[in-house]
């Protein structure tokens, strides 16, 4: 906001006038007294200046004519320092008023003009504050350019024309004089590196569509950046104004990767497409690498963008098209994230971790103080169970591990296949895992998983399904296998084959909008023969399918399910995921859930509130809106009567506190208030809220092992109300995956020991194990890309599953339902920069990483980055760092240098070495 | 019409592959049978309209172009099946058996039935000696039990019973069988304070009793009781008056070595060596009146397992009160007995001893130059080391005990060391250790020390099975109020099997 330097500016003279003052010497009051202290220059200044003001008085005009230029000379003239008021300006002080009176005597002349204009420079520092003579003067004045009085002057008329502009818009009044004046002040500001004060009176007079034409290559940086970080504050549909002005600037300056972000977070699928289509347009040979690193980026997120057809098509063109179609089918192939697989196997090489890790090297054991490391004689289902999903995280994406891929040597041989050596759910989890271990590489995944397709054992083929979704996940291939491979098994008999295969199709098109799959999923929500089971998990998967999208069909579906089953079958753990389904379709709409909304209030009271809540919370995910942040606050605090009969009455207070780390994330400020929000929860809250703050302490963080939240979880997790510990621990896993957090690692080892004796908090402290050492490290779940301003709504859906999931722990995760943690495969990606050179080999570069610096709205040219060091790509990044290019011989073809990212030469790079 | 199509199978790639779109898909999978060995049945082609080709879908309508790509999924591999023989699960096993905490490799604990720790702890001691497991097991009484063995063939019965399922349950197991017959054969055990509870009682006492009953039973037939032999010590006393210069011979066997504390006994063998010098008053045939004479006994013959009685308990007359003796005398892991034994017994350890020290020297010099692969050496090392002690185990039960010994004689002479492969040396590794905290042997708490095979010390405190460190049980060697060593059982030592 434009800052008002008056009265800052006056206390710093106070500190200046007292300075001057000699040592020893008393303060006297009293204006002779100060004169007397006025070396002699300043002493004939102020006479002058007082001379000056007489002749303005004066009738002829020829002397006021002198006396005003003088006098404006005087002000100009004077040197300023950011620490005082100018010396010609503090000498006028004290006349002000009398010039004023003298003014309003004066008659209209060319000459009262410029009286106006020297007035309304001193009444930035003599005006009363909240009068605004400034600008009134200005108006009166004589239209003279803004830039001859200065900086500080132009800012304080501008703080003064938003304050009028408020004012006016409420009284109706013309604004046209207002906004001549801002069409002044906008460019001046552009011009003179004060973009952010540009924006603010932008936004102060809702005219931001001129600032695009005041932007140019130099300033357009910071600008956007102001303006994108300023939309987390601003309230709706302002937030969306402010990303389409930074969308329309990165276009014209073509700054294609930040506007595919801006058109992203705006989840604007036009826009994508059309800077997708404008991007290197005439396909030269760096357009053609502009293209391709749009869709690199388009593949990170999951955002599916067709090069073959509608607006971000390759148009056709007779003469070269055989060229044109190639480069269609690199395009597709990337976009389709078909080279995720390569990419993160070549940074795994690169980094020395290709050896498959066992279960037993992440509990390191014989780190355990006190307790042996001993294991059970005969085969812990449980204990298996944690093993398997350890190990599925761990080796994730590398295709080979120690437990499933290998098979007995001999099909007679007594060893019996890890499959087998779990128990019921167990199996099914043990062969999903085979696709979590594939990860991503289609090719290689599908051979493997395919003879358990032909398995009798039901729960086998169900974790076959699942493995293909998982394995799926992300990545789009053009031959569609998991469609092809799961929707006939959507209809089998056995309940748990079905489910399998409707959690496979989730995954395996999460985000992706794929009709065909909304058609198969829709019918099973509305058909009330099915079992809950069934039905909660095909909500489910339109959810993740269909995120953030609104999408009719699956919308209705779900409510005329919500509105037609009974209480017995929605009062249960499952109706709980008709809700989620039903808010992850609306994930990050806003306002657009109204009708959705209103049609949750016609329920049952009590699925009307917990829908409600989940609704709500979704909508607003990653916004900030601190209203809605009150609201859930007020909803968990509420204290209600329970008793056994309705236990669901107090159930919709866990969302809310989910909620408010949902809403709070991926801002700064939200997410530490909401912290403290959480402490005073854990306080005063009944224990459905207390059971959610260890998963609303995740939320906000991520794979971000901070202190202070780590500090919280511990303590919870060894909480006397042993739901809030569970979920506690798995908490733990969250904030650590993928980070290979020795502190937290160590911290999880001794919950092993201390749990020892209760297998489901065993079992969760042994997932949490696997999480940290998510990828053996290389891996995030982090669902903020980008600096963290783009939240992946894919990515936010899956952890969403898993803390919702949590709620239930003893039915679910830690029960029969354990599959689905597996939901957390679509926030899974490498947390690395890679980059690639024109031709897409890996170009080893130095780059220096290091704790992202916020330099929104900073002067000059801040460094970006700090406690950096130097490595050479490909590099891993945690959450809250940033990476920048070390050398000037390449110049990356995105701003943001994450995941991947393509460099050409620098064609005026001058190696000095030779 | 013949279509030219790509199909990619796994990471295989089929380029031209001709389909002929007037015959039905089969044919179209038999030729891709011919190029991957994938039987038609197991193959699922991808990448056509309607997501898998079908076997009766009709090309025409799916619109194939030339250069489609089509997915092949399939392989010959067999598919898997269940192990016939289910997989059992702790979860399927019944509550008492599940072993969540992986311990009961090492038994169970035992419930304290009020104030029963002192049984408690000695009943796992002894349940640390697998060939007293093995000798209860094979317990069946031989025909007709002695009316005056009653008590103890119940007791020995409870005994086996209590071992069994000690072996068999993850849960701690509640004594009363066995308390019972205790109480019964040894009243005294059953002995009540005036609050009507039972009291407290010496652990030591219990054990002895214990296995007094034992050696009475466990008989088979032989001569000697494998308690004899396991437990038994024979001593060989020289009493000599000092007045009339008379001596005395006796040869008897006792099941503890005692350890005497005095002012200045620090370590345990002092305290040995202390015991073993014992001055009794005793009946001279010249005098014909009770005389004092000094008793020096020396070790004839060295068991299995060797029970050393620390005496922190004695009666204090002016108090009418049994009262502890609280200070430190440290105790070795390992412990020599050659200096205790007779002349006879030390030629007998000689060779072995020689044997086994040759084959430590070795093995540490080969460990040094080992280098680089020193640490798979050690572990190489560990492995025969633990295997000869398996053996040792199995070989102790069926050897007469003097015959080993007896052999070693005339081998040590003869010199190769292989020959005394098994034999005893002398020496004793630690490997239970009972302790009492608390100031009289009839009050505080006895707990039971045990180094289990895996070379695990775990300290059984009832029901409580607690993993502990060597240097937790080095630091109960007393002199403060912590639990301090009460009862030490050593096990012997053999010349390991030496492989190459």
């Amino acid at each position: 906001m434009v800052q008002d330097s008056k009265t800052v500016g006056a206390d710093k003279d106070k500190q200046a006038d007292v300075k001057k003052l000699k040592p020893g010497a008393k303060k006297r009051k009293g204006e002779e007294d100060k004169d007397a202290d006025l070396s002699e220059e300043d002493l004939e200044l102020k006479r002058n200046l007082e001379l000056l003001i007489e002749r303005i008085k004066d009738s002829n005009e020829g002397v006021q004519k002198n006396a005003l230029q003088a006098l404006s000379q005087e002000i100009r003239s004077a040197t300023t320092s950011m620490t005082s008021v100018p010396k010609p300006l503090k000498f006028l002080m004290k006349h002000y008023e009398s010039m004023k009176t003298s003014y309003d005597a004066m008659p209209k002349s060319p000459n009262k003009q410029q009286f106006a204009d020297i007035i309304s420079i001193l009444a930035i520092s003599s005006g009363k504050k909240g009068e605004r003579e400034s600008l009134k003067f200005r108006l009166e004045g004589s239209e003279e350019p803004l830039s001859s009085w200065g900086n500080e002057y132009v800012r304080n008329l501008a703080g003064e024309i938003a304050g009028e502009f408020q004012d006016r818009r409420e009284n109706e009044a013309s604004a046209a004089d207002l906004l001549e004046l801002v069409g002044q002040i906008v460019p001046y500001h552009m011009s003179h590196n004060a973009e952010t004060e540009a924006v603010d009176l932008l936004l102060e007079v809702e005219e931001l569509g001129w600032l695009e034409q005041y932007v140019d290559a130099d300033n357009y940086r910071r600008t956007c950046l102001y303006l994108t970080s300023t939309s987390a504050y601003l309230p709706e549909p302002d937030d969306k104004t402010v990303l389409h002005t930074a969308f329309s600037i990165y276009i014209k300056v073509k700054a294609w990767p930040d506007a595919v972000v801006t058109a992203l977070r705006l989840q604007d699928s036009e826009r994508v497409e059309q800077a997708v289509a404008e991007c290197g347009k005439d396909l030269d040979k760096d357009g053609v690498l502009e293209k391709q690193q749009l869709a690199y980026l388009l593949a990170q997120q999951g955002f599916p963008v067709d090069f073959r057809e509608g607006k971000a098509a390759i148009p056709t063109r007779g003469d070269e098209d055989s060229e044109r179609e190639e480069l269609r089918d690199t395009l597709t192939e990337i976009g389709g994230n078909m080279r995720a697989s390569s990419h993160y196997l070549s940074l795994a090489r690169d980094l020395d971790v290709m050896e498959p890790k066992l279960p037993e090297e992440v509990y390191k054991a014989h780190l355990v103080e006190g307790r042996a490391p001993a294991g059970p004689a005969v085969d812990s289902a449980r204990a298996n169970l944690a093993a398997t999903f350890v190990n599925a995280f761990v080796n994730a994406g590398f295709g080979t591990d120690k437990l499933v891929t290998p098979e007995p040597s001999a099909p007679s041989s007594d060893v019996v296949h890890w499959i087998f050596k779990n128990k019921d759910h167990g199996k099914a989890a043990a062969t999903a895992s085979l696709g979590m271990i594939t990860l991503w590489d289609v090719q290689g995944g599908l051979p493997l998983l395919d003879k358990y397709l032909y398995s009798k054992d039901p729960q086998v083929m169900a974790g076959c399904l699942l493995g293909i979704g998982i394995l799926c996940c992300g990545v789009q291939d053009e031959h569609d296998p998991a469609f092809a491979l799961l929707y006939e098994s959507i209809m089998k008999e056995d309940t748990t084959v079905r489910v399998g295969a409707i959690l496979g199709l989730g995954l395996a098109y999460a985000g992706r909008q794929r009709e065909e799959v909304g058609e198969v999923l829709a019918p099973l929500v509305t058909d009330e023969s099915l079992p809950m089971e069934v039905v909660a998990h095909a909500a489910l998967a339109l959810g993740l399918v269909f995120v953030g999208t609104c999408h009719q069909n699956s919308v209705e579906a779900i409510l005329q399910c919500l509105m037609m089953r009974s209480e017995a079958d929605l009062y249960q753990p499952w109706g709980k995921f008709l809700c989620l389904g039903l808010g992850l379709l609306h994930l990050g709409k806003q306002m657009a859930i109204e009708a959705t909304h209103e049609v949750v209030r016609t329920l049952d009271p009590n699925m009307a509130a917990y829908c409600g809540v989940v609704l709500e919370t979704c909508a607003y995910a990653g916004t900030g809106d601190v209203l809605k942040i009150q609201q859930m606050l007020a909803t968990a605090g509420e204290h209600i009567d329970v008793d056994d009969a309705t236990p669901w009455k107090s159930h919709f207070q866990s969302p809310a506190v989910i909620g408010m780390a949902l809403i709070a994330m991926s801002e700064d400020l939200g997410t530490s208030m909401a912290h403290r929000a959480l402490e005073h929860l854990l306080r005063y809250g009944d224990p459905p809220v207390r059971r959610a703050v260890p998963l609303a302490v995740a939320l906000l963080n991520v794979s971000n092992p901070d202190m202070t939240a780590l500090d919280t979880l511990s303590r919870l997790s060894h909480d006397a109300d042993s739901e809030v510990a569970q979920c506690a621990v798995l908490a733990l896993g969250i904030v650590g995956a993928g980070t290979n957090n020795a502190r937290l690692a160590g911290m999880l080892r001794g919950l092993s020991s201390y749990y020892y004796k209760e297998p489901t908090l065993l079992l969760l402290v042994r997932l949490a194990q696997g999480l940290v050492h998510l990828g053996k490290g290389l891996l995030t779940l982090a669902p903020a890309r980008a600096d963290g301003t783009l939240v992946s709504g894919v990515a936010l859906a899956g952890i969403l599953v898993v803390l919702h999931a949590s709620l239930d722990m003893k039915a679910l995760l830690a029960g029969k339902h354990s599959t689905l943690l597996y939901a957390l495969t679509p926030a899974m990606r490498p947390r690395m920069l890679l980059t690639l050179d024109g031709e897409g080999q890996l170009l080893p570069v130095p780059v220096r990483v290091g704790q992202a610096v916020d330099v929104v709205a900073q002067a000059g040219r801040p460094k970006t980055i700090t406690g950096f060091q130097t490595h050479t790509t490909p590099v891993l990044l945690n959450v809250g760092e940033r990476a920048e290019l070390a050398t000037n011989k390449y110049i990356p073809l995105s701003a943001m240098l994450e995941g991947v990212v393509i460099l050409k030469p620098n064609p005026e790079y001058v190696d000095l070495g030779e | 019409m013949i279509v030219k199509v790509t199909v990619t199978w796994g990471k295989e790639v089929f380029k031209n592959v001709e389909v002929d779109t007037a015959q039905p898909p089969v044919t179209f999978k038999t030729q891709l049978f011919s190029l991957t060995g994938v039987p038609p049945d197991r193959q699922k082609i991808m990448g056509v309209k309607g997501g898998l080709l079908k076997d009766d879908a009709d090309w025409t309508k799916l619109g194939l172009k030339a250069g489609q790509k089509l997915m092949l999924m399939g392989s010959a591999e067999q598919v898997p099946v269940a192990p016939t023989t289910a997989v059992t699960f702790v979860e399927d096993l019944p509550e008492d058996e599940q072993d969540v905490e992986g311990y009961s490799k090492y038994g169970a604990g035992i419930k304290n039935a009020g104030n029963t720790c002192y049984m408690n702890s000695s009943l796992q001691c002894l349940f640390r000696v697998p060939e007293l497991r093995n000798a209860l097991q094979q317990y069946t009484p031989a025909g007709e039990v002695p009316i005056m063995q009653d008590g103890s063939h119940k007791l020995t019965v409870a005994a086996r019973n209590l071992f069994a399922e000690l072996d068999r349950s993850a849960a701690p197991v509640l004594p009363l069988a066995f308390l019972t017959q205790l109480r019964l054969s040894f009243p005294q055990f059953a002995e009540m304070s005036n609050t009507g509870l039972y009291k407290q009682q010496d652990a030591e006492e219990c054990w002895t009793q214990i296995l007094y009953s034992l050696r009475e039973r466990l008989q088979h037939g032989q001569a000697d009781s494998p308690v004899q032999k396991l437990f038994g010590v024979g001593l060989h006393t020289r009493l000599v008056c000092g007045e009339t210069g008379e001596e005395i011979v006796e040869d008897n066997t006792s099941y503890a070595l005692k350890c005497n504390i005095s002012i200045d006994i620090n370590l345990l063998h002092q305290g040995i060596a202390l015991a073993l010098k014992d001055d009794r008053e005793k009946t001279s045939a010249v005098l014909n009146q009770l005389t004092r004479f000094e008793g020096t006994s020396v070790i004839t013959h060295l068991p299995v397992y060797l029970t050393v009685q620390m005496m922190r308990f004695y009666y204090k007359v002016d108090v009418r009160q049994k009262a502890k003796i609280l200070r430190k005398v440290a105790f070795p892991l390992l412990l020599d007995c050659y200096e205790f034994s007779s002349p006879e017994l030390k030629k007998q350890l000689d060779g072995p001893r020689d044997a086994l020290l040759a084959i430590e020297e070795r093995r540490a010099i080969a460990k040094r130059a080992g280098g680089a692969a020193a640490a798979d050496k050690a572990s190489a090392d560990k492995e025969p080391a633990a295997k000869s002690n398996g053996n040792s185990a199995a070989h102790d039960t069926p050897m007469p005990d003097a015959e080993p010994a007896a052999a070693a004689a005339p081998a040590a002479e003869a010199g190769p060391s292989a020959s005394h492969t098994g034999h005893a040396t002398g020496r004793y590794d630690l490997v239970a250790v009972l302790t009492h905290k608390g100031r009289s042997a009839d009050s505080g708490h006895y707990v039971a020390w045990v180094k289990e095979e895996d070379g695990q010390w775990i300290n059984f405190d009832d029901e409580n099975i607690i993993p502990v460190k060597e240097a937790d049980v080095l630091a109960l060697a007393g002199g403060g109020d912590w639990h301090m060593a009460n009862l030490l059982l050593y096990k012997q030592q053999v010349v390991p099997e030496e492989q190459e």
